[in-house]
């Protein structure tokens, strides 16, 4: 057996007090509070839950929260541009509105996430709002319905604070592809925050709202995670209902979460899971209370991972891989260890074929779910003389670069005499991958790798050079191929930007253990000493 | 162990020996195979031998099966970018693929989920409606429609 992983070299971080140069653990102090199953409140494990404490108690109301929100919005957004859309109005009215029934009705006002400010990504229907897909040819579009996601965030009591920004219809690892405006990294405003759900990550980074939703096909919510220094949770393939969600590649897609901590996007997933009619993909598995799950620290032992096997994916840490990103994958794997886990190597042989497998099959399936911006039912219309020449105009005028790439590439990719050449094969492909985890996932109880090949990188570095940005969707192109869930916490930093740039742990399970990947993330999170990732744009009051 | 978790996982076998690989100016380091590298992926392979002569892609008649007018500069533009990914989705060619059974989903979400056959009336067909650009009650207008010759 393998000896357990040694964290070589010690973190660089600006943002790191100093400890002695081998990680100890110890487990942060708990707070005075009766011993209990579910969470004490502490300074960093739960926005949610001391926002409800405030309304209970009537420290604070609905209206003062949600100001003070918009207050550090509007502060940041000048330089973060987070937000395609921000219903300032609706937010202020809906929190009045909370506000009251909470007199009238007392405790029984407050729905799960009363009072909670959430960013929904642009790709997500919201009736009462634009849904632009951060594409032109939606410009000014609105839905007729909430997506099914947003809806049960609603109906939880949150308050749906604005879209944010994505590349358009969910193409893209930048937030550059976005037909409206360029979203920056809260910890260094010439860096991208990753995408496509660039702006929901930096929404929740820069605390300009309690958490969002976003979208995940390729990676899209679990590397702005990583670069933003937030959790972000891709949900096993039918765990939450596509039903609104503007389709890209439909047997890719989810609906993800992001937090400022586990215990926040747990307790928003429990929200959004479940059975959907409108969505056939969707599950009827039981949706378990995610958040309650999540012990509190002092009824922790003090080796709570104990005997949990953990597969370090030797393919993730090799060649072409950012040393500081393999250090704090290490580091957070020494963390682990010490945690009580047994933590090994593990090699999934068919990786790195993932990554043009996942591009054929999304760009195929693009180009058929793109078919619908016609025109002619909704959005941006050139009129023409004839009704090709108006699709021809109207989708050339409306649709971005790298889309009408993607249809182009699906296009070739599905058509008559190749289709067994790449579609067929990218199928095949995929039930490698999906063999090579469930073998995987026999052996160990979780996998583990980097969310992304490196640190979040400059503005415009990778803009004209697709490979290289399809390149860095390899540590996270193979979970969706295979519907995994997989949840991206926090565990260190690299150097770069004014406070070091952050580093997010990919966590992998097996179908349906999200609950399993919470509980671990929610532990490791607890127990990491010395790191803070609040951005320094965000700390000032 | 490993070897034994590796022996679990269908072996890739290469059709053909991989072919000799040109190092690009400025391609970033680790598109280059090495030893369990992240990725073999390399943009300028030439697929291999066995697999059969695939035709590059003929833009304009992608363009035209699309629906989307290229200018002729961005056709310019799109050509080689379109060219060098097509290319590397090629790696695939070289791989051998032989009864292995293609997948068409995840497999995460179980069983067939049919919902009853009865029809129900969605509430806001005004708002569908008012999307439309050029509607003419109860017609959506849209220009004559040509037959190719």
């Amino acid at each position: 057996m393998p000896p357990p992983l040694q964290a070589h070299r010690l973190l660089i971080s600006h943002r790191r007090l100093p400890t002695p140069a081998r990680r100890r653990f110890t487990a942060v102090s708990s707070v005075q509070s009766p011993p209990a199953k579910t969470l004490a409140p502490g300074p960093a494990a739960s926005s949610i839950l001391s926002i409800r404490e405030s309304l209970l108690s009537g420290e604070r109301t609905a209206a003062e929260i949600t100001a003070e929100y918009l207050s550090r919005l509007h502060r940041t957004e000048p330089s973060v541009r987070s937000f395609i859309h921000v219903a300032e109005a609706a937010a202020q009215r809906e929190a009045e509105e909370l506000d009251r029934r909470i007199a009238s009705e007392g405790k029984d006002a407050l729905g799960p996430l009363a009072g909670v400010l959430v960013g929904v990504k642009d790709n997500l229907c919201t009736a009462n709002m634009p849904s632009t897909g951060g594409s032109r040819i939606l410009e000014g579009y609105q839905p007729a319905y909430d997506a099914t996601a947003v809806r049960l965030l609603r109906e939880a009591g949150a308050i749906v604070v604005g879209k944010t920004n994505l590349d358009e219809f969910g193409m893209g690892s930048t937030t550059e592809g976005s037909a409206f405006q360029v979203t920056k990294n809260p910890w260094d405003d010439s860096r991208v925050p990753g995408g496509s759900s660039g702006g929901s990550a930096s929404a929740v980074s820069a605390r300009q709202c309690v958490v969002s939703l976003g979208s995940d096909t390729g990676g899209s919510v679990r590397q702005p995670a990583s670069f933003c220094g937030v959790v972000g949770l891709k949900p096993t393939y039918g765990r939450v209902s596509r039903f609104g969600l503007m389709a890209y590649a439909s047997s890719l897609d989810v609906v993800g979460c992001f937090g400022s901590s586990v215990f926040d996007t747990a307790t928003i997933l429990s929200v959004v899971s479940g059975h959907d009619k409108m969505d056939s993909t969707s599950s009827s598995q039981d949706v378990p209370d995610y958040a309650s799950e999540l012990v509190s620290l002092d009824s922790l032992e003090s080796k709570p991972l104990n005997g949990l096997r953990i597969g370090i994916i030797q393919e993730t840490l090799g060649e072409g891989v950012d040393i500081g990103v393999a250090s704090s994958i290490k580091a957070a794997a020494s963390h682990l260890e010490q945690l009580g886990s047994v933590v090994e190597e593990v090699s999934l042989p068919s990786f790195s074929l993932g990554l043009p497998a996942y591009y054929i099959l999304a760009s195929s399936e693009a180009s058929s779910n793109l078919s619908r911006y016609d025109g002619i039912r909704y959005g941006r219309q050139i009129s023409a003389d004839d009704l090709n020449e108006l699709y021809g105009e109207s989708r050339a005028n409306g649709l971005g670069h790298e889309v009408k790439m993607r249809i182009l590439m699906g296009t070739y990719a599905l058509s008559a005499g190749y289709y067994d050449a790449y579609y067929k094969r990218a199928q095949q492909v995929r039930t490698l991958v999906k063999e090579s985890f469930k073998g995987a996932l026999e052996r160990f109880d979780i996998l583990v790798s980097p969310a992304a090949p490196s640190a979040a990188y400059k503005i415009g570095e990778k803009i004209n050079d697709p490979l290289a940005m399809y390149a860095g969707d390899i540590m996270t192109v193979n979970v969706n191929l295979a519907g995994l869930p997989a949840l991206v916490v926090p565990c260190g930093f690299v150097e770069g930007g004014p406070a070091g740039l952050p580093i997010g742990l990919q966590m992998i399970g097996s179908p349906f253990s999200e609950g399993n990947l919470l509980r671990v993330g929610h532990i490791f999170e607890q127990t990491l000493q010395n790191f803070s990732f609040v951005p320094p744009l965000s700390s000032e009051r | 162990m490993l070897a034994a978790a590796a022996s679990a996982v269908p072996r890739l076998r290469l059709a053909a020996p991989p072919p000799p690989l040109r190092q690009a100016p400025g391609r970033i380091k680790w598109l280059l195979p090495r030893r369990r590298s992240l990725s073999s992926s390399v943009p300028n392979v030439t697929p291999a031998a066995g697999a059969g002569a695939l035709e590059p892609p003929d833009l304009p008649r992608l363009a035209n099966a699309a629906r989307i007018s290229l200018s002729p500069q961005e056709a310019e533009e799109f050509a080689p970018k379109i060219r060098q990914v097509v290319e590397w989705f090629g790696q695939l060619q070289a791989v051998d693929l032989e009864s292995i059974e293609p997948s068409l989903r995840a497999g995460t979400a179980a069983g067939s989920s049919l919902r009853e056959d009865k029809p129900e009336t969605f509430a806001k067909r005004d708002a569908i409606v008012d999307a439309i650009p050029s509607y003419d009650d109860p017609y959506i207008k849209v220009p004559r429609v040509l037959n190719k010759e």
